[in-house]
């Protein structure tokens, strides 16, 4: 965040945000505004989110050529969104992720989506997309060591990966139509978004599975001779 | 002639971050009535072709409008039942303010996305993350390039003999080939542009962006009418009131919510405020000269 000049500012911002401006938007929403808009209230969450992990990725010094092949792999994802029907776009996060670690895999899944939607169409559910792709990639990179090991466990992985991303986005479809998170609306959505949840970790599945060996060996290369 | 979404790019995302986030935050009929008729004009602004870039708005807006008193039972004015389910009077009106607010925030985040070109976002990021910057204008740089090269390799595979498209498992194998060489090209050259970068210093500075907008009087105007005319707003809607069910009861006429109600209207209009100004004064130095 260069565009806070003074590092004690940004040091105070970055523990300020987690531990000052969400609790408090939270409260303030709970309490001051009759009518609980909880839509207003995710959508602000979502965006500190996101601010707070580019803000951790900014401070990190990731090297340039590290840089690149996630800019590579972002590409690869946007170009990826628009095959009909199925996208590959969780399992591209999820090699950047297991090759080039967690911040790669958050970066290629939130950009994409950005990028993306500047196609697609920008909305109040980029942020939300863009944090759902984003852990999605994230957390492959945590546990990249045990998925890079076992077919199944990333089999797995795909499938929780498409129904989580479906339930995330469900939630903020009854918010935006509803205000608040009724639990007979969320079952409705769930239920008719039920061939979207398949055709997600269906698609996660195949394209995992498809991209495995082919992606993991040039990019294994690639880290292998450049030392990246 | 210099159009609304031709300022600086500051000035336009808050314009219309002020504007969609009031939409989205409000249940308020009179608001929400401001905002669809703001928004719509707005748009019809930008999208040429009469009514059908506004048919997917009016089909959404009638299925919004349905789906309400179908699911929601709840009021105490029933209209009719359906099914044994009492469909409500409530439950109906609440489900086209719904609609109203949905389809209305839809036109303004519509015509942001129309506003805010890819150059318009990697000068805002910039600003925010250096970082994140370059990479987002790598990718968009790549999605290109690699169209480009696909069609180049496909073209070499052909003159090679090894690309069938009339049997469908070769033409399968023939595309996972050439995609094949594809990523390791990019991947290979890419590590070439990073060694390049670094050799240009790359990380020594502020970084700059290719389009330069400049900051000028009218962006901060617009800015602090923006932020001004919102607070305006928010102020007056927190003084008006509206309870949907059991039955309706609304408190929208206290005078500091007319003031709010005035002041988010101007707020709507103004990018066509703007725009008719400049129309008019731009046919104007026509007939001058």
């Amino acid at each position: 965040m260069t565009v806070i000049g003074n590092e004690k500012v940004r040091k105070a911002l970055r523990y300020a945000i987690p531990f000052g401006l969400i609790p408090a938007t939270v409260a303030l929403s709970a309490t001051a505004f009759g009518e609980k808009r909880y839509l207003i209230l995710s959508l602000g969450i979502a965006v500190m989110a996101i601010m707070l992990f580019m803000a951790g990725i900014e401070k990190k010094n990731i090297g340039s050529r590290r840089m690149v092949m996630v800019a590579v792999m972002t590409a690869l994802a946007v170009i990826g969104r628009f095959i009909p029907l199925f996208k590959p776009i969780t399992a591209l996060c999820v090699m950047a992720a297991m090759y080039l670690g967690a911040e790669a895999g958050f970066l290629c899944g939130a950009l994409s989506v950005l990028i993306s939607n500047i196609y697609f169409g920008q909305g109040p559910w980029t942020p939300f997309q863009m944090l759902g792709f984003g852990l999605i990639g994230l957390f492959a990179g945590y546990l990249s060591k045990p998925l890079l090991k076992s077919r199944v466990l990333l089999v797995g992985y795909g499938v929780i990966a498409g129904i989580a991303y479906s339930m995330m986005m469900d939630v903020w479809t009854v918010l935006w139509y509803n205000g608040s998170l009724d639990g007979s609306l969320y079952l409705t959505a769930i239920v008719s978004a039920l061939p979207y949840t398949v055709l997600y970790a269906v698609s996660n599945v195949g394209f995992l599975l498809l991209l495995r060996k082919p992606m993991g060996e040039k990019l294994g290369r690639i880290k292998l001779k450049y030392g990246v | 002639m210099r159009e609304f979404t031709d300022g600086n790019p500051i000035a336009v995302a808050v314009y219309y971050l002020c504007v969609t986030v009031i939409t989205m935050f409000t249940m308020n009929p009179i608001v929400i009535l401001i905002s669809l008729v703001a928004s719509a004009v707005n748009y019809a602004l930008y999208a040429k072709g009469g009514i059908r870039p506004h048919l997917f708005s009016i089909a959404l807006f009638l299925i919004l409008a349905v789906i309400n008193p179908l699911i929601n039972h709840n009021g105490m004015t029933v209209l009719f039942y359906l099914n044994e389910r009492p469909i409500t009077m409530e439950a109906a009106l609440y489900g086209i303010t719904a609609a109203g607010m949905t389809v209305a925030a839809l036109y303004w985040l519509r015509a942001f996305g129309k506003a805010m070109t890819a150059d318009k976002l990697l000068y805002l990021f910039g600003r925010l993350s250096p970082k994140i910057s370059l990479i987002l204008s790598m990718a968009i740089r790549y999605v290109e390039l690699m169209r480009n090269r696909w069609r180049k390799i496909q073209t070499a595979q052909k003159a090679l003999g090894l690309y069938d498209d009339g049997n469908l498992i070769d033409a399968m194998r023939g595309r996972a080939r050439v995609l094949s060489i594809l990523i390791s090209w990019v991947l290979e050259n890419g590590i070439i542009t990073a060694e390049s970068m670094e050799a240009r210093g790359y990380g020594s500075g502020r970084r700059s962006s290719f389009r330069l907008f400049r900051f000028r009087g009218r962006d901060l105007l617009i800015i602090a009418v923006s932020i001004a005319l919102a607070t305006v707003g928010i102020v007056g809607l927190s003084y008006a009131s509206i309870d949907w069910y059991p039955a309706i009861k609304t408190n929208l006429d206290a005078p500091i919510s007319i003031i709010g109600y005035i002041g988010f209207g101007i707020l709507a209009i103004l990018p066509t405020i703007i725009n008719t100004k400049e129309a008019i004064r731009w046919r104007y130095l026509i007939s001058e000269s």
